[in-house]
């Protein structure tokens, strides 16, 4: 109500909000209101109730307070409903508009707002109910408002079969409200304070001209049927329960006129306590009826009824000092009138009749009624059998009852029975006899047998009969009839004698006799009663054999009645029991059934996994207790079907596969099949081997079964299945009682790779390959996959690989080379295993080896132990050279010359990877490898290499090599290649190839090379006829550098030189004439005699002699000449220590790159001169190679000429136009 | 989870030890609650068991506290009356009554079979209005110490699992089935309307 919300709402808040006008402050609100969280949104509703409840703007703003019940939130759509309630009781008009709102709420979808909306359902029936019948005539919309309250009125008696307990419980609560406001209060009624302005029937007009009394008074009487019939429900809830009988003791205390349906509702409940009960809920429902049974013991109109609730009260405990304490001191004669108005008439005609039977009757209230016309309705059908009852229960008869009903005791006694029993104290007294036939008498009308219960009836059709339209009366003992079935269902055996009351009916007659028997319209409960007793029974006699397709429907039918009363029987507590029947039906029963049930469980089987359990669990129990003959097939069939209904359904995350596989007492092959499916579908391959793994772990008696399902995957077509199969295997790996098996497994299918075709394994069973197909690169690897992923683990492993490779054929050793590189790099070079098959190497596996030493080696430096095993390797069983290329940076230098004729000789891709390897130019970066040879080593050494050990074609192509790392062979480390190769004694044979070459890629070298060139000279090149005519092409292309050292040759070698070039003649004679006639001077006369060679013949015999004598003295000079030149210091840096030669090469590079020709040749003279003195230091730090013999290059140097031509042809061809256009740059 | 925090009655006769222990447990588990007592008088042991201290429900645990202290304050230490008071007096200042008590709870929970009557009897006897529903739970105790502290225990799981169920009026059945299985004691259990 709306104090509440002001005491709990934002009260505080008010005030700062007073300078706006009301109206704006609500406005305000609401549309805060919209925006914010829950929590707050309720404070703001709350305020704008306390706002808007004091004023006018009610009614303006209810409808913005209602567009809140479409919130989320539950609070706040509790909240909409509490404003309702509260806005139609304060402004009744209010009704006609909001009622469809809550109407609306009331069909939430959440039980916390429907519960809410009955609770002002409740009031606000009342509320309309008052406020309509002020009216004479309705107006339109007050009659739909007034339709639409009745409606939801039907509805929410309807919701007493709500599968919810909280919203059975307030539709209870709504009930006991209906029932006391469509009866007539009368002057005995109790009126709390709080509802003496409440409506009820007898303030409604007989004459309304739209709500009709008489309809509202048997609305009011239905809802009281509904009520009763709730409350014998065998599966009624202990809250349920408790609240009905709440509420049947504020009706009775309310509306004393249903006293009597109400006591004899506690009589039949307390004889008849729901079976479903626990033993606590019993107490706790014994506790609230004593409780009730007192309340309305207390009431004046209990009086009638003393005798039946005092009784009750004794049975439920209590001392009877309590009882008559409770007992109400009879008052005044009760006023009837009201009665007699509310059953019009009618039972007022009934009362002559009755009256006899209450003159026979044994009144058990000591205080025999006045006016006999209360009665009618307290003498019921139980209040007759009793007192027929009553004479008959001699000892004897009792005695054999028991002795009789002893049969029909269960076997172990009921929680009810033994929570309330209590021992008889007064037995054989006469009140103990009449509680007795009290007791009896409620279980006989109950199962619809006796005499009371034919009397009323015949007592009803006769009124029936006499006033047509009304029934009344007949009504509720019909009803009593209609809740037998579900009372005797379950009951019956609950109390002692259930069934020996048969016996004393025959007896009955005489009652009956009394009154007129009409033609019953319910037959069936007498033929029970009356005729079943006379004759024998047979049931042959009234049963017919079924036909066959009868019995196969109904049996069908039952089960699936079973099936599908799931909901009802899980609200009554019973589904185990369910599970059970069904699962025993169908394990018993062949048939379609079996089919049905589990079609049934995998439509939900989330919620149905008992019942699959169960009836899987069921199946096993059949199979074993048939066993040595016993088949699997029934089982199986079960199992494999739930298992596949699960595999199949698309989405399922609760593991209840797991859940069934693990559980599952067998797994039978076909159930194996369908995990294998489940783990190869790609979504749920991990839950799937997980739980394959997690059978063979536990199921170690057919592991091996499992285990292979997880083998035969490891090989699977999916990477995905693939692997996750794997990555189990490994783990299982390291199980000692799985190694074997699978390390077996996995040698076996790489045994598969000797087959000259992939056996037909390999193909799963859809794919008929009979045909021998070729191994292919994929069906290679499935036979490796496990193989591969179990090396890394256990390196000993790798011999086997060995022994398979020898024998593949050659598409298969492909394959395995290419699919080993993870697997042995994961081994690692230090794997002692690797280092054995190294050193054993078996024959045919070279090639494996070979690339396994490539893995290992080709990110890291190869390991010391590594590299002595593969020298052990190549020195002592397979000279192969190619095992030492990826050792080739851990040998010797040495070890490497001595190789590389034979590595030189290998396929040019190799050469390429070996000088990558030796000039470190192959890893991209972190790699510590250093090379055992400097390149200027290595070009130094294939300029050694013996010829005889390699065709001069081979070597060509590898200094070629090293020429094309431009990187590595820089000038100055050709510089001093070529100085090196120069010293050498004798020449080598490629060096002038190589220093032409060096000035191809470097023409700023030119100087240098003039110095090489003189240098020569002095070494007498013409004696090595290759070196010569090398020396003779390079000053062919170095011209007019080279003028200076054609000069310095003897005669006889200048026209050496002239005879293979004669076009250079006549350029060097002009040369000379260029030079000043103190220069030309020094030209001696015979080379001038060789320079101008047409007119006079050279005098050749002296010429050695004098040229040497010359050119000592020529060099002299020219130094002295140089010092005085105006390069002195240039010159003066040369004679620094030979450790910074290099340096000052290119600085002397760099010089002449400025200079001019002429003066360059200046330069160019002591440059050659200065070295000489410092050649002896170089030789002795780097001991040049031994001096070969002399004949040796000649012998090899058949093929020369072409080789030296073919590189100086390409030079050539590539380079001389660029040397063409760095001469100029030079020039200018 | 119900979308209002429960609110809770814990109730045992006078409302010192067992429904104060409960108040003070489920109070720091962050409940709703409050403690009542049933009695017509709060009574605490004496020096003999016929001669107990009997006060009405105006006084303050904090009079009690020190009436005791002046009685014989080595018997009531001893006997821990004292310290009991003490730990009341800092969760409220006087015992209260249930009886007395209009305020709507949604769960009450006695803490003996006499105290649950007692309850009902009161509820019952109250006139209905709302018809809002408050489920009454026994929970049996016995009146010592130890006892109590392992029954509030209970009560605290039992509020805790109560306060977590999606619809407390629809599976509290269940629950306190489970609960008797698991503890081992019979609940009395029912519904009352305001």
């Amino acid at each position: 109500n709306i104090m509440e919300f002001s005491a709990e709402g934002g009260g505080a808040q008010i005030p700062h909000l007073i300078d706006m006008t009301t109206s704006e402050k609500v406005v305000d609100l609401l549309n805060q209101a919209a925006l914010i969280p829950t929590d707050e949104k309720l404070t703001v509703l709350k305020q704008v109730c306390d706002l808007t409840s004091l004023n006018q703007f009610f009614t303006e703003f209810s409808n913005h307070m209602i567009a809140f019940q479409t919130d989320k939130s539950i609070e706040v759509k509790k909240f909409v409903i509490g404003f309702i309630e509260e806005a139609c009781k304060r402004d009744n008009e209010l009704l006609v508009r909001l009622i469809a709102n809550l109407n609306m709420l009331l069909k939430d979808e959440s039980v916390n707002v429907v519960k809410k909306a009955i609770l002002t359902l409740t009031q606000l029936y009342k509320v309309t109910l008052q406020w309509l019948v002020r009216f004479k005539v309705l107006s339109e919309v007050q009659e739909a408002c007034w339709d639409l309250v009745t409606q939801m009125k039907e509805e929410v008696l309807a919701l007493l079969d709500s599968e919810n307990d909280g919203v059975r419980t307030h539709s209870i609560k709504f009930t006991e409200s209906l029932i006391i406001t469509l009866s007539p209060r009368t002057s005995d009624s109790d009126v709390p304070k709080r509802q003496e302005g409440d409506i009820s029937l007898d303030k409604v007009p007989k004459d309304h001209s739209y709500i009709r009394y008489d309809v509202l008074c048997e609305e009011g009487k239905t809802a009281l049927e509904k009520l009763l019939k709730f409350m014998v429900h065998p599966a009624i809830s202990s809250i349920n329960l408790t609240t009905a009988l709440g509420s049947l003791a504020t009706i009775a205390r309310q509306r004393p006129m249903f006293m009597s349906e109400v006591v004899q509702a506690y009589e039949t409940l307390h004889a008849n306590l729901p079976p479903t009960l626990a033993k606590s809920q019993v107490s706790s429902v014994r506790k609230n009826l004593k409780l009730h049974l007192v309340a309305v013991l207390k009431h004046p109109c209990s009086l009638e009824f003393q005798g039946q609730i005092s009784t009750l009260l004794l049975d439920l405990g209590m001392p009877q000092s309590e009882i008559t304490r409770s007992t109400p001191v009879p008052r005044e004669p009760r006023k009837r009138p009201r009665h007699e108005q509310y059953t019009e008439g009618k039972k007022v005609k009934m009362e002559p009749t009755l009256i006899e039977d209450d003159e026979d009757k044994e009144e058990p209230a000591p205080l025999s009624v006045p006016k006999p016309a209360a009665v009618p309705v307290a003498q019921s059908a139980i209040d007759l059998t009793a007192e027929f009852l009553h004479p008959l229960l001699s000892p004897e008869n009792v005695a054999n009852l028991v002795l009789i009903s002893m049969v029909y005791l269960p076997d172990v006694m009921p929680a009810s029975f033994q929570a309330t029993y209590t021992p008889v104290e007064s037995a054989g007294t006469d009140a103990q006899i009449k509680h007795l036939a009290r007791l009896m008498a409620t279980q006989m009308t109950a199962a619809g047998i006796g005499p009371g219960l034919e009397q009323c009836k015949a007592r009803g059709d006769d009124a029936g009969k006499e006033e047509g339209n009304e029934e009344d009366s007949s009504a509720k003992d019909l009803l009593i009839k209609r809740k037998v079935p579900p009372v005797m269902l379950g009951q019956a055996i609950s109390v002692v004698g259930g069934y020996a009351e048969k016996a004393p009916s025959p007896e009955t007659p005489t009652t009956v006799k009394r009154l007129p028997e009409p033609i019953l319209p319910t037959a069936q409960t007498k033929i029970a009663g009356a005729s079943g007793r006379k004759k024998v029974f047979r049931l042959s006699d009234v049963v017919q054999p079924l036909s066959e397709t009868q019995i196969e429907k109904l049996t069908s039918s039952a089960v699936k009645r079973i099936l599908h009363s799931e909901k009802a029987i899980a609200q009554s507590g019973m589904s185990h029991v369910r599970v059970k029947i069904l699962s025993r039906l169908v394990t018993q029963f062949e048939g379609m059934m079996k089919e049905d049930v589990l079609e049934f469980i995998l439509e939900d089987i989330r919620t149905r996994s008992d019942l699959a359990f169960s009836l899987l669990y069921q199946e096993y129990n059949t199979y074993l207790s048939q066993l040595p003959t016993g088949l699997l097939d029934s089982y199986d069939h079960c199992l494999y079907t739930l298992l596949s209904g699960l595999q199949e359904k698309p989405e399922q995350r609760d593991g209840l596969f797991t859940k069934l596989v693990l559980e599952a007492p067998i797994i039978t092959e076909s159930a194996l099949d369908v995990i294998r499916r489940y783990c190869e579908d790609e979504s749920r391959v991990y839950l799937g081997m997980t739980t394959l793994k997690e059978l063979i772990v536990k199921r170690p008696s057919r592991q091996f079964q499992y285990l292979h399902v997880l083998l035969d995957l490891s090989s699977h077509e999916k990477e995905k299945v693939r692997t996750t199969a794997l990555a189990f295997l490994k783990r299982m790996y390291e199980k000692d009682q799985l190694r074997d098996y699978i390390e077996k497994f996995a040698l076996n299918y790489m045994q598969l790779l000797v087959h000259p075709n992939p056996p037909s394994l390999l193909f799963g069973a859809d794919k008929d390959t009979e045909v021998a197909a070729p191994w292919t690169e994929e069906t290679v690897r499935q036979c490796l996959f496990l193989y591969l992923s179990l090396l890394p683990l256990n390196h000993r492993l790798v011999h086997e690989l060995a022994s398979v490779y020898t024998e593949a054929i050659a598409d298969i050793k492909r394959s395995v080379l290419r699919a080993i590189e993870q697997p042995i790099r994961g081994m690692g070079m230090n794997s002692p295993e690797l280092l054995l098959l190294v050193e054993n190497c078996p024959k045919g596996a070279e090639t494996l080896v070979t690339r396994c030493l490539h893995i290992l080696t080709d990110k890291v430096p190869p390991s010391p132990e590594l590299v002595e095993r593969v020298r052990d390797l190549y020195h002592k069983r397979v000279p192969d050279v190619r095992f030492l290329i990826p050792v080739i940076n851990g040998l010797e230098k040495h070890e490497v010359i001595q190789a590389l004729p034979k590595l030189i000789k290998l396929n040019p891709i190799v050469v390429k990877e070996v000088f990558n390897r030796l000039l470190g130019t192959q890893h991209s970066e972190g790699s510590s490898s250093v090379s055992p040879l400097t390149p200027g080593d290595l070009l130094i050494a294939l300029h050694n290499i013996d010829s005889t050990k390699c065709d001069m074609k081979s070597i060509i192509k590898a200094t070629n090599l090293c020429f094309g790392e431009k990187n590595v062979y820089t000038s100055e480390v050709l510089a001093v290649v070529m100085q090196q190769l120069m010293e050498q004694n004798p020449l080598p044979m490629l060096l002038m190839r190589t220093v032409i070459q060096s000035l191809t890629m470097y023409p700023r070298l030119g100087g240098f090379v003039m110095n090489i060139l003189s240098r020569l000279i002095m070494k007498q090149v013409w004696k090595y006829p290759k070196v010569w005519e090398g020396f003779v092409k390079c000053c062919q292309r170095t011209k007019p550098q080279s003028y200076t050292v054609l000069l310095q040759l003897p005669p006889a070698q200048l026209t050496s030189v002239f005879e293979r070039c004669p076009e250079m003649r006549e350029p060097l004679l002009h040369h000379v004439h260029s030079f000043t006639p103190h220069q030309q001077a020094h030209i001696p006369a015979s080379i001038m005699a060789v320079l101008e060679a047409n007119k006079k013949p050279e005098p050749k015999p002296v010429e050695p002699v004098m040229e040497k004598e010359v050119r000592d003295k020529d060099a002299t000079h020219t130094l002295k000449c140089s010092f005085s030149d105006k390069s002195e210091n240039l010159a003066n840096s040369y004679l620094m220590p030979q450790c910074n030669f290099i340096w000052s090469v290119s600085f002397t590079i760099q010089i002449e790159l400025v200079a001019a020709p002429p003066s360059s040749v200046v330069i160019e003279a002591p440059t050659a001169a200065l070295i000489e003195p410092e050649t002896p230091i170089q030789m002795s730090d780097k001991p040049s190679p031994q001096p070969e013999p002399a004949e040796e290059p000649m012998e090899a140097s058949q093929p020369e000429p072409s080789e030296l031509q073919e590189p100086e042809k390409d030079a050539e061809a590539d380079v001389t136009g660029p040397e063409a256009g760095s001469g100029s740059e030079d020039v200018e | 989870m119900p979308s209002h925090p429960l609110r809770v009655a814990v109730v045992c006769s006078s409302n010192q030890n067992r429904s104060m222990e409960a108040h003070n447990i489920l109070s720091k588990r962050g409940f709703d609650v409050r403690s009542f007592g049933t009695g017509s008088h709060v009574k605490l042991p004496g020096p003999a068991p016929d001669k107990p201290n009997v006060y009405d429900f105006k006084t303050t645990y904090e009079q009690m506290y020190n009436d005791l202290v002046r009685k014989d304050k080595e018997l009531y230490t001893q006997n821990g009356i004292l310290h009991m008071l003490d730990r009341n007096k800092r969760i409220k200042s006087k015992p209260e009554r249930f009886q007395n008590c209009k305020d709507k709870f949604d769960l009450v929970i006695t803490c003996e079979e006499r105290v649950y009557d007692q309850v009902l009897e009161d509820l019952n006897s109250r006139e209905q209005e709302t018809l809002q529903p408050v489920h009454v739970i026994n929970v049996d105790i016995q009146d010592n110490h130890e006892e109590a502290t392992l029954g509030a225990f209970l009560i605290c799981e039992l509020c805790q699992c109560i306060q977590h169920t999606d619809d407390m009026e629809n599976e509290i059945d269940e629950l306190l089935q489970e609960f008797e299985e698991k503890s081992n004691r019979p609940f009395l259990h029912t519904v009352c309307f305001y």
